[in-house]
């Protein structure tokens, strides 16, 4: 009489309407390989990244934290796998944090003016928006391990909330500031190619 | 107070930043589909239109995620949500807005996984409407929507109050009416702890 009973069992766990057949079409535009949009970059190994952690971090007990933060954002591993970018990344957010608010501006400037002192800053941002980031994936992530707290009767459909935890929110103030201070210094456009640059850090 | 705003101004600073940087957008038709023209970064037909997400972050809890394309922005909120009460506050305020989303424009019918609110501005937004407004009424709605929770859940926990006050003083005036009478009519009232009265008072005895 009606379609669904017409529909036999066999043929609903199939679910074909919902594969997605550009996926399986190589010429399709979703299948677009982007990486043909840019030149290869250099591979670095987890042995490299964690030298240049070490003198980035010898630079900072010396005192030398402008040379410290230039370092770590020049040798940014654009060609690293994931485990190499996440260990550069503690190296740069560690120097982030060694620096005092008040000598954030006058730093960014200085290294503002001198020559590739724009890509630096631009790496600096794409730093800065992966530290927010990668904070609230782990948040995710732990959260969605946790069992949601029994409510009673009737609210069960909304899942379970990560526990507040206050210790993040520090580390988050430092890196908006930074946010902040890269944009007065560097301008919008900073952002933008933040965006849009294959480069990822 | 001031204490809050104080650390809400940078986050809301950080958003305003990246959100003008992102509302760039321009006409795109759809590559797979002729005729059609749909916001790519819903469609992620043609990976290279679509931009590096950006994740602005205050704390744990609050959060921005603003996804770029070519001719579309998707920025998804999660709201502050400190106890049960804010979250349930926070999901049936978000619910009622979604249900209205034709008057909104921007809205997005659906939050995107992992977060509470989500708008979609597409080039024809930003032909049509200012884009600082636009940026400004996604800021706006970020600092109203955390008063909003705020007051509600004063209203909850006053509500709480006013019934619980209601239900005791309803208690004394038939506990005293009962002992007023008791004298005369009924004397189990007074030998009994007034703790563990049944609620009609052994007044059917």
């Amino acid at each position: 009489m009606s379609i669904i009973q017409q529909v036999s069992t066999a043929s609903l766990s199939d679910n074909w309407r919902t594969i997605n057949i550009d996926a399986l079409d190589p010429e399709s535009s979703s299948n677009f390989d982007t990486t043909t949009l840019h030149p290869a970059f250099a591979p670095v190994s987890d042995a490299e990244i964690r030298n240049v952690g070490q003198q980035v971090k010898q630079l900072l007990r010396g005192g030398d934290a402008e040379g410290a933060l230039r370092g770590a954002l020049e040798s940014a591993p654009y060609g690293g796998d994931a485990g190499v970018k996440e260990v550069h990344l503690q190296t740069v957010t560690e120097v982030l944090q060694s620096i005092k608010a008040s000598d954030m501006t006058p730093m960014l400037q200085r290294i503002f003016k001198t020559e590739g002192g724009s890509d630096a800053l631009d790496v600096l941002m794409k730093y800065l928006y992966k530290g927010m980031g990668a904070s609230s994936t782990r948040a995710l992530s732990r959260g969605s391990t946790l069992t949601p707290q029994s409510t009673g009767a009737g609210f069960s459909q909304m899942g379970g909330r990560p526990p507040a935890n206050e210790s993040s929110g520090s580390a988050m103030s430092v890196l908006l500031s930074w946010h902040e201070k890269v944009v007065d210094v560097a301008g919008l456009g900073c952002v933008g190619r933040c965006m849009t640059d294959w480069r990822k850090v | 107070m001031s204490q809050q705003s104080q650390s809400l101004r940078p986050y809301l600073q950080c958003v305003r930043s990246s959100l003008t940087s992102a509302l760039c957008l321009s006409n795109f038709a759809s590559q797979t589909s002729e005729r059609h023209n749909v916001p790519e970064i819903e469609a992620q037909t043609s990976p290279e239109v679509l931009l590096n997400p950006l994740t602005v972050a205050r704390n744990e809890n609050e959060r921005v995620l603003i996804e770029p394309s070519i001719n579309s922005v998707r920025i998804s909120i999660k709201i502050k949500q400190a106890d049960e009460i804010e979250h349930i506050l926070v999901h049936k305020f978000t619910r009622f807005l979604t249900q209205r989303a034709e008057a909104f424009f921007i809205l997005r019918r659906k939050p995107v996984k992992g977060y509470d609110i989500s708008f979609l501005i597409t080039n024809f937004h930003t032909e049509e409407m200012l884009k600082h407004k636009l940026v400004d009424f996604i800021i706006q709605f970020m600092e109203e929507v955390d008063k909003e929770i705020s007051e509600m859940k004063l209203f909850v926990s006053l509500q709480k109050y006013l019934v619980g006050d209601t239900a005791l003083t309803l208690r004394i005036v038939e506990c005293t009416g009962k002992i007023c009478c008791g004298v005369v009519l009924d004397t189990d009232v007074e030998t009994q702890p007034r703790g563990v009265q049944p609620k009609d008072g052994g007044r059917n005895k």
